[in-house]
């Protein structure tokens, strides 16, 4: 007769190989395995102040001329035409289906889309 | 099929009940579209309306539209600004009694305005403007601060960071101040009419308590240029 050949547990099993910490995980789930409609928040890259030279340039011009706005209606012209550009900038970004620079999105868009195609937890 | 549960039902019993507060959003199924209260617009002869607008027409013969707010009004003498000064001094309601105080403000304007122009001589009789609700326009934006204060907490402590402000926010504080200044700083028989119409002319040339105010609040935003890189918007 030739050497049995035993199948590959029994093998395992002989050389003592479950009886240390090499046993095969047993995990009891608390909770049905079951994904849930959203994801953690996750916290964004901080943005940078924006339009601070002109406010500075502003701020300037209002202290030589004692904080009068018809003297110094150039530099808060500037000033508001740079905040609006701002926030339309703002706003193209933070529009719904853009990538970041990584190429994800954020957690609030995320969770927008699951909140629309939730998982279905009933037989239908 | 799994029984109803004891949540849902309990979700549904709630739903039929009636409110007991007031819902504030607007309960319109988001087909409806909004009213147009311009007259101009309708008095176009069909030659001039261009292909957008045309279209626009056709569409709103079949969509349906909101009911027009009491609000708005699609006359001559009703201006949006001046509604919004009315609804910010109104207590408890009284629109009634809103309305005429700004009406008697407009016209106590426009007597002390006429009593400058019939005493002026000839040369100078040009410069003075009539108009109350140029008045009033011009003084609302006179008092419009440009920068504003945020608190922004950082490490601990919390600092106050210039901020550039919103349209709406500018009008809202040029408004408020005007109002509390007039509620407070006042003698206690002088009515409010003439209190707000001595504020708006004094706002109109660039001086008085409210103005006084916005150069106070642009000497902070001033003073803590620093930390203006707290902000990350």
């Amino acid at each position: 007769m030739a050497a049995p050949v035993y199948p590959a547990w029994v093998t395992r099993w002989v050389s003592g190989q479950w009886r240390q910490k090499k046993r095969p995980p047993v995990i009891r789930p608390t909770r049905p395995l079951v994904l849930a409609d959203k994801v953690a928040n996750r916290r964004e890259q901080a943005g940078e102040a924006t339009c601070i030279t002109e406010m500075s340039v502003m701020m300037a011009c209002w202290k030589q001329n004692e904080f009068s706005d018809t003297a110094c209606a150039e530099e808060i012209r500037t000033f508001y035409d740079c905040v609006a550009k701002a926030e339309k900038e703002r706003r193209a970004q933070n529009e719904e289906d853009t990538l970041t620079a990584r190429g994800n999105l954020t957690s609030s868009k995320v969770n927008k889309l699951l909140r629309r195609f939730p998982q279905l937890t009933r037989y239908v | 099929m799994a029984a109803p549960s004891v949540a849902g039902l309990g979700r549904r019993l709630r739903a039929w009940l009636p409110r007991l507060t007031q819902v504030r959003w607007s309960r319109y199924n988001p087909s409806f579209i909004e009213p147009e209260v311009n007259k101009e617009l309708y008095r176009k002869p069909q030659e001039e309306l261009s292909e957008e607008e045309k279209e626009k027409l056709e569409l709103k013969a079949v969509q349906p539209i909101k009911a027009a707010p009491p609000s708005v009004s699609s006359s001559v003498f009703s201006d949006p600004m001046i509604s919004k000064f009315t609804n910010m001094m109104m207590k408890d309601g009284n629109k009634v009694l809103a309305r005429s105080l700004m009406a008697q403000t407009l016209e106590a304007i426009k007597r002390k305005q006429l009593e400058k122009y019939h005493k002026a001589p000839e040369d100078e009789k040009e410069t003075i403007e009539c108009n109350p609700y140029v008045i009033f326009h011009q003084a609302l934006k006179n008092c419009q601060p440009i920068i504003g204060l945020s608190s922004i907490t950082k490490g601990g402590k919390t600092y106050q960071v210039p901020v550039p402000l919103k349209d709406n926010r500018k009008r809202f504080l040029a408004m408020k101040w005007l109002i509390t200044e007039c509620r407070e700083n006042k003698n206690r028989r002088m009515l409010m009419p003439e209190k707000l119409s001595q504020e708006l002319l004094q706002a109109f040339n660039n001086e008085g308590p409210i103005i006084k105010k916005k150069h106070v609040l642009h000497k902070m935003a001033e003073a803590n240029r620093a930390y203006a890189h707290f902000r990350w918007w």
